[in-house]
This record gives C-alpha cells, structure tokens and sequence, in this order.
C-alpha cells in the first residue's frame, strides 16, 4: 500500500446533486505507473479525472494523494498538493503568450526559482523555446499539447492526469505526444490519462482500467485485456471487423 | 366619510393596476423570457406620450393634439412602445445578455433627455397637460368616477391577464419556454431562440406602453418627472415579490408594493417635519434597494413565484470561484 | 470654432476611461456589467470630501491650497484613504451579496439585477448623507492657463490628466508585468483552467473589485473637484462608462481608456455643435453605433 500514490474510494460525482455521473469508483495507482482510462462514451471517464482536479463537484467518497485527503481541497490547490490535470480542450491560456502561460505555472514558486524553472522548461521542451512570446492560441494542436503538459509540470508533481491529450491531433503528432508521456513517466511522474485512441495508449500504459455507467467493469495490463476476447470486441476495438483507430 | 374612504380606495387600487399592467408587460419579457429590461420607465414614458399627443386637443406651440379618442390613443401607445423595443431588442438580444440591460439602459437615459428637449413634441419639463380622462363626463362625482376608472383598468387587467394565460399555453409560449430551460435544444428542434425572444421583448414593451398611457390618462397630465429611474426599480420590486414568471403573482406583487409604498409616502409625509423629508425619501428608496437584493438573495423565487425563469442561465464561474 | 472643447473632452474621457477600466475588469472576470459601479465613482469622491473635511478641521494649514492648485494638502492625503476605503466598500458589497450568488452558481442576470439594487441603495444612501445639495471640496478659485494654440487649462485639471495618465499605465504594467495581472487575464479567459493552473480565483475576484474601486474613486474625485460633488455623480456617468467598456472591448484596459476619452472628446464636440444639453445622448449613440458595426469593440477578442 506504500507504494499507492493516488488513490478513490467509494467516489460519487456528478455535475448536479441528484445527478451522480461517477457512482461509486475505487482507484488506486501505483508510483510510476502509467494507468489509462478507457470506457464507452457516457461512461464517466471524462467526469471522475475531473472530479480528482476538483472541477466537478464529490458527493461521496475521498480521494487521497501520497496518503493525504485532497477529497475537499479547492482545485488552485490540488497543484501545490501535487497533482497536475490537463483538460482535454482550452488547457492553455490562449490570448497568452507560451512565456505568459509557464510564469502563470511557476508563479507558486518562490521569485528566485521562477526563472531557473522556466529554463528548465525549456530544455525539457525545446520546441516551446523557439519563439516564447508567440501566444498559445496560434501554436499547432500538438504544442499546445505541449504547453499545457509543461504548465503541468511547472511544479514536479508526482501525479499527472490527462484527458485525452490526443484528441484532435493528427496520428503522427499522436504519436509524438504519446512518446513525450512515456518519457515523462521515465522521470518518475506517475500518469492517468483518459483515452479513445486505445492502441496508442496502451502501447505505453502500465495498466488499464475499464469504466461502464460510473463504475469499474474492468481492469488489468494492456495484454490480459487484448487477450480477453469479449472485452478486446467491446471496449478495445481489436475485432477484426473493427478499426483499431476508431473512438470507442 | 365612508364613501371618501372608498373613493380613495379605488383611486388607489387604480393607481396600484397601472403598476400591474406594467409589470405584466415585464413579466413577458423577464419572467417567461429571461430578457432584462433596465429602461422600463422609457417604454411606459414613450406609452404615455404617445397617447397624450395623439388625444389631447390642438395645441399650438406643440406637435399635434390630435384630439383622437382614447381607445385610439392607447392603442397608438402599444404600437409606439412595440417598436421601440424591437428595435432595441433587434440591436441587442442577439449579443450577451448583459447587453440588452445596458441598451435598456441607455434608452431610459435618451428618452429621458428627449422628454426634456424635445419641447416642440413633449412639452419639455413641463409635459402635457389636459390629457382627456375615461369617463371624464362622471367627473362631478368623485366617487363614480374613481369607481369607473378602476372598473375599466380591472378589465383591462383582466383581458391583459387572459390573454397572457392564453398565450403562455399556446404553442408560442411553450417554445418560449422550451428556449429558456434549454437554448441549445430548442435550437436543435429547429427554433430560432433569438427571433422568439424578440417577440416576447415587442410584446412586452407593448405592454408597457399601453400601462404608460392608462396611467396617463388617468392623472391627465404627464412630465418627465413621472419617468425617472425609481419607476424602473419598483416595478422591478413588485414583480421579484411577487415572483416572475407568474402573472398572478405580478399583479399581486405591484398592488402589494404599490401600496407599501404609498403608506410609508404617506407616513413620511404625515410624522416626519418637512425639511427632513427629502432624506426620509432617500430612505425610502434604500429600503427598496436593499428589499430588492434580499428577495433576490432569500427568496429568488418570490412570494408567490411558482416557476424560476433561469434555470437554464447557469453561472460560468469555476467552483474555486464559488467560495 | 473654439478648441478649448478638446481640452474639456480630454479631463470628460479621462474619467470616463478611468470608471471604465472598472467596468471592463468586473465585466471580464466576474462577468456580469455591474449597474453599481457607477456609486463607487460617487462614494469615493463622498469619502474624499469627508475625510479631508476633517483633515481640514483638525489641522487648518492642510487646506493652505499647494502651489497653482486650489486644493491643500488635506485632498491627496483624503484621497489615499478614500481610494482604500472605497476598495474596501466594494469587497463589502460582494462579500454581502454578489459572493453568495456566485457560490449558487445563480444565473449572471440576477447579478446585474442585485447590482441594480445595490446601485440604488448605495445612491439612495449618499442622498440620505449628504442631500441632494451639490458639495465642492473647495471654493478656491483658479485661473485658466494658455496653452497655446488657444488652449486653457486651470493647474487643477492638468494635474487630473497627469493623475488618470499614471493610473492608467500604473494599470497596464500591473496587467501585462506581474503575476497577479496575469492571473486576472487567465481568469478572464478561463477560469477553470486558471483554477487548475494554481490561480487562487477567488483571491483575482477580490483583487479586481478592488482595483476597479480604486480607479472609481480617483475618477470620482476628478468629477468632483473639476466640477462638483452629487449622489447623481456617479449615476449619471454611468451609461459613458459602459459605452467606453463596450467600445473598448470588455476585458481591454488601454481599450476602456482609449475609448473613455472618445466619448469625452464627442461629447465635448456635441456640446459645442449641437448644445450642452444633449452631452449624455453621445453615449447612448456611440453605444448604438458599436453594437451595430462593431459588438466586440476596438480591441476586444471575437466571442
């Protein structure tokens, strides 16, 4: 149990009171997994990582971070308790320049790291240090990706959340996003990420878990799942007859 | 004495409908439609000098007396007030909501001007005088006419109040309804929220200026005096006490507030001494100021209020915002 | 034609711009257009007149008026304890009001209803005060400067221009330069995502009611000492303020600014051509013609 670095148990969430979208999830992520989410649409995959972010009210439940309650902590300071969300779409500051963006992320640091951090930055996202007053808004799908995955990096947290990070982006730039999480997580950072484009997710993940109508239905490593017919032909589009690109 | 007592009920009561009249008018445009309307006093003001102008006698150094009947004169004054809220609601309902208040706004600033310059068509700070009052022939006793006055605007109330039922059942005021719980679905059944909402603003503001020259016609004279932005606030008043959405709630909220007006007017003017009394009135206005944001924070639905208009207006503030 | 009109358009549209940038800052974060806004422009000039009143009548040498202005000392000094003062009214009212709404998540409408309220009490309340009669902070009188080419200014309203120009750059920098400028841009983008950036939402929200005051209360006390202090001061630059946030484009500070002394500059120009009074239909027409043409405004984002 150690080892379990964010953790669910009994979560209930949902955008109105009587309305419960999660009912009921218990979660537990190993330090240094890659975990991903998968789950026909409506399943609630989308709702319980922002429901961790703090972006969607609890009902019930907690959620614990390296052993801590966060379950009723505000979402400005989920960041500083250590976990990190990029939404799925708008995540970053778009009338902002890319500079403006990483000084809105290290501005909970001390003034005498800020810089040294931005720099940092930089050197782990090379592209990004190209041009730094470009505003974020007129940058590509895929490093925009980047920018709203290094302001969640700003302040090395040990857990990043992402909601599907490769929506909208062309299978190449796919690609390249998956590869920069896995070298992410090859520093230490332990990653959920909600996906639909399944083949490309579970090729780096650790794990997956399965979520139907609020609730886990299934999980295991990418292989015991592709392995198990009834799930491969449902959830992971490995039938034959389907495309494994397709959104679930 | 008795009789006095009457007299001065029916005056009252008559003064209180104009009040219901225009705050049926806004209960189209807030209660069943959403649309905010911060110029109420310009729409009951264009009513009345509509009316006013079209059936007061020639008047020399001013435009027209056109010595019209009255049903006429009224009539004229919904149609005038329709327009004008077209046109303000054609600029301004298809922008952010926040717009149309600040258009409204606006009006009721301009109108007021207009009333003021305008001298040649509104008299200027002086208004018009000599408005032709409904059975003016009765006039010699004062409690028949009191009585007939109140009688008629009882009827137009209760025409107003009918035809109002109606056309929230009709299939005009569910779509209306549909486009306030849910825009984005009324759309996708192929309705065009915004002409809709349009409708309901024209309508209103109709409304308002029929209420505006009821009011008119039963003082028989008007000045910009009667239109300043205290209009606005209590009609505001009366239709969040008695609660949106609902036309019996308007028309009770307005004799309601009317008459806690009235009594606390008539309080200061009997116990407080004369030179005190401007800032016994200011007083006044910040009771109903802060009644105004108590109702809204305590009992956002009113006293009678059965249905709230703006389930579908959801705040976009994050939760972090939301303390 | 005579063109001292500029000059008398430039001090109208400095404190325009100056309410305005209040406006658009409320407007962009809160998002709501706060019908109050306009009592903060009059209590901050009611509090200047009475505070330095009593700086006045404590110590009679802080109203020996300083050098070419008709004002002693006791103004500046009634002027920084106003400008907090009526910050801290401002994080009253919301804290009395406009919080419990946002924490409902109640429908935007019904801010800008209470804040009709709010605005007509708080007026209400200033009348109750103080009457109706017009105050002035002092009865010096001053004598225009040439300026050449046919300009006059009296010491007082150049003084203005010079104070409403370093608030209104102090402003922008603030803006553009420090984090919690940024923060309130984030917000005003997407205050969601400036949530989950680390930014403390509420912390912005107190932040612009009270920079939005401040600036109120500086334009107010402009009004004031340039031309007279009225509970309708602020009510009746109302419609200009909005007309300039809207022109500007809501969430633009050098728009409020510019577009403030636009409508200045117009009215002044009416007031000359066509006749004083007609000065407050300037507004409504520049309103008018922006929602027509132009909805976002000069510098605003397409929504």
């Amino acid at each position: 149990m150690t080892n379990t670095v964010l953790a669910t148990s009994l979560l209930v969430a949902g955008y109105e009171p009587d309305l419960p979208i999660v009912r009921g999830v218990d979660f537990a992520v190993t330090k240094g997994e890659i975990v991903i989410l998968l789950g026909p649409n409506g399943a609630g995959k989308s709702t319980f990582v922002k429901a961790i972010a703090g972006m969607v009210p609890v009902h019930s439940g907690t959620i614990h971070l390296a052993g801590r309650d966060i379950t009723r902590v505000a979402p400005h300071r989920k960041l500083a308790e250590g976990l990190a969300f990029v939404p799925q779409t708008e995540n970053v500051f778009a009338s902002m320049s890319i500079l403006e963006n990483l000084q809105i992320a290290v501005a909970l640091l001390p003034k005498a790291q800020r810089a040294a951090k931005i720099d940092a930055l930089f050197a782990r996202f090379p592209d990004l240090a190209i041009k730094p007053t470009r505003l974020a808004g007129a940058l590509s799908g895929g490093q925009r990706q980047m920018l709203a995955v290094a302001r969640a990096l700003a302040l090395d947290p040990p857990v990043l959340i992402l909601d599907e990070p490769s929506a909208g982006l062309s299978p190449k730039t796919v690609g390249e996003v998956f590869a920069m999480l896995k070298r992410i997580n090859g520093d230490g950072v332990t990653i959920i990420l909600v996906e639909q484009n399944v083949k490309a997710a579970m090729a780096i993940a650790d794990r997956a878990v399965i979520l139907a109508e609020g609730r886990i239905a299934h999980e295991g490593t990418p292989a015991e799942l592709a392995d198990d017919p009834l799930i491969g032909k449902i959830y992971l589009g490995t039938a034959r007859h389907v495309s494994s690109e397709a959104a679930l | 004495m008795t009789l006095d007592l009457v007299a001065y009920g029916a005056f009252f009561l008559t003064m209180a409908l104009t009040y219901a009249i225009i705050c049926l008018g806004l209960n189209v445009q807030w209660g069943m439609t959403g649309l905010f309307n911060v110029g109420i006093a310009a729409f009951v003001a264009v009513g009345a000098y509509t009316s006013a102008i079209l059936t007061t006698p020639e008047t020399p150094d001013r435009f027209g007396g056109f010595d019209l009947p009255i049903a006429i004169g009224w009539l004229g004054a919904a149609v005038v007030s329709g327009a004008l809220s077209w046109g303000v609601g054609a600029l301004t309902i298809r922008l952010r909501a926040d717009y149309l208040a600040i258009a409204t706004f606006g009006v009721a600033v301009t109108v007021q001007l207009c009333m003021l310059n305008l001298q040649p068509l509104t008299g200027g700070a002086f208004g018009i005088g000599f408005i032709p009052r409904p059975f003016a022939q009765l006039q010699a006793d004062a409690l028949l006419f009191s009585l007939a006055n109140c009688g008629l605007l009882m009827l137009v109330i209760a025409g107003l109040y009918l035809g109002l039922q109606h056309v929230a059942k009709s299939p005009w005021g569910r779509v209306l309804r549909a486009i306030r719980e849910d825009e984005t679905a009324a759309q996708a059944l192929g309705k065009r929220p915004i002409r809709f909402r349009l409708q309901a603003f024209t309508l209103g503001g109709a409304i308002m200026g029929l209420a505006g020259a009821a009011q008119a016609h039963f003082i028989g004279f008007i000045a910009p005096d009667n239109y300043m932005p205290i209009l606005t606030f209590q009609v505001w008043a009366m239709l969040i006490v008695g609660g949106s959405g609902n036309n019996r709630g308007a028309i009770a909220g307005a004799i309601l507030v009317w008459g806690l007006w009235a009594l606390t007017a008539a309080a200061v003017s009997a116990f407080v001494p004369p030179e005190d009394q401007a800032q016994a009135a200011a007083l006044q206005i910040v009771a109903i100021g802060v009644g105004l944001c108590l109702m809204l924070l305590l009992r956002p639905r009113g006293l009678f209020g059965e249905v709230s208009p703006l389930a579908r207006l959801r705040n976009t503030l994050p939760l972090s915002a939301k303390e | 034609m005579n063109p001292q009109f500029l000059m008398d358009g430039l001090i109208a549209g400095a404190i325009i711009g100056l309410g305005a940038i209040g406006v658009t800052l409320t407007y962009s974060i809160l998002r709501f257009s706060n019908f109050a806004h306009g009592e903060l422009l009059s209590w901050g000039a009611y509090l200047a007149l009475g505070i330095s009143g009593a700086l006045g009548f404590l110590a009679a040498g802080l109203k020996q008026p300083i050098g070419p202005f008709s004002f002693g000392w006791s103004l500046p000094i009634a002027a920084v304890l106003a400008i907090i003062l009526t910050g801290l009214l401002a994080l009253a009212v919301d804290a009395a009001l406009f919080s419990s709404f946002r924490r409902r998540g109640s429908a935007i409408i019904i801010m800008v209803m209470a804040s009709f309220g709010a605005s007509l009490a708080l007026r209400s309340l200033l009348e109750f005060f103080f009457t109706s009669k017009p105050a002035y902070f002092t009865q010096a009188l001053q004598i225009a400067m040439k300026l050449g080419g046919g300009l006059r200014a009296t010491p007082d309203q150049l003084a203005m221009l010079v104070v409403a120009l370093v608030s209104v750059i102090a402003v922008h920098l603030v803006m553009t330069r420090t984090d919690i400028g940024r923060a309130m841009r984030a917000v005003s983008e997407n205050p969601s995502l400036a949530g989950i950036a680390g930014i403390d939402v509420r912390r912005v929200i107190r932040t612009v009611w009270f920079l939005g005051a401040a600036l109120a209360c500086i334009a107010g006390m402009m009004s004031g000492l340039i031309i007279q202090i009225r509970p309708y001061l602020g009510h009746d630059l109302l419609l200009p303020l909005f007309a300039a946030a809207i022109l500007g484009g809501i969430g633009s500070v050098p728009g409020a600014m510019i577009a403030g002394l636009i409508i200045g500059l117009c009215e002044a120009f009416t007031v000359q051509i066509i006749g004083a009074e007609w000065r407050s239909a300037v507004s409504f027409a520049i309103l008018i013609a922006v929602l027509l043409v132009r909805p976002r405004g000069l510098f605003g984002k397409a929504s």
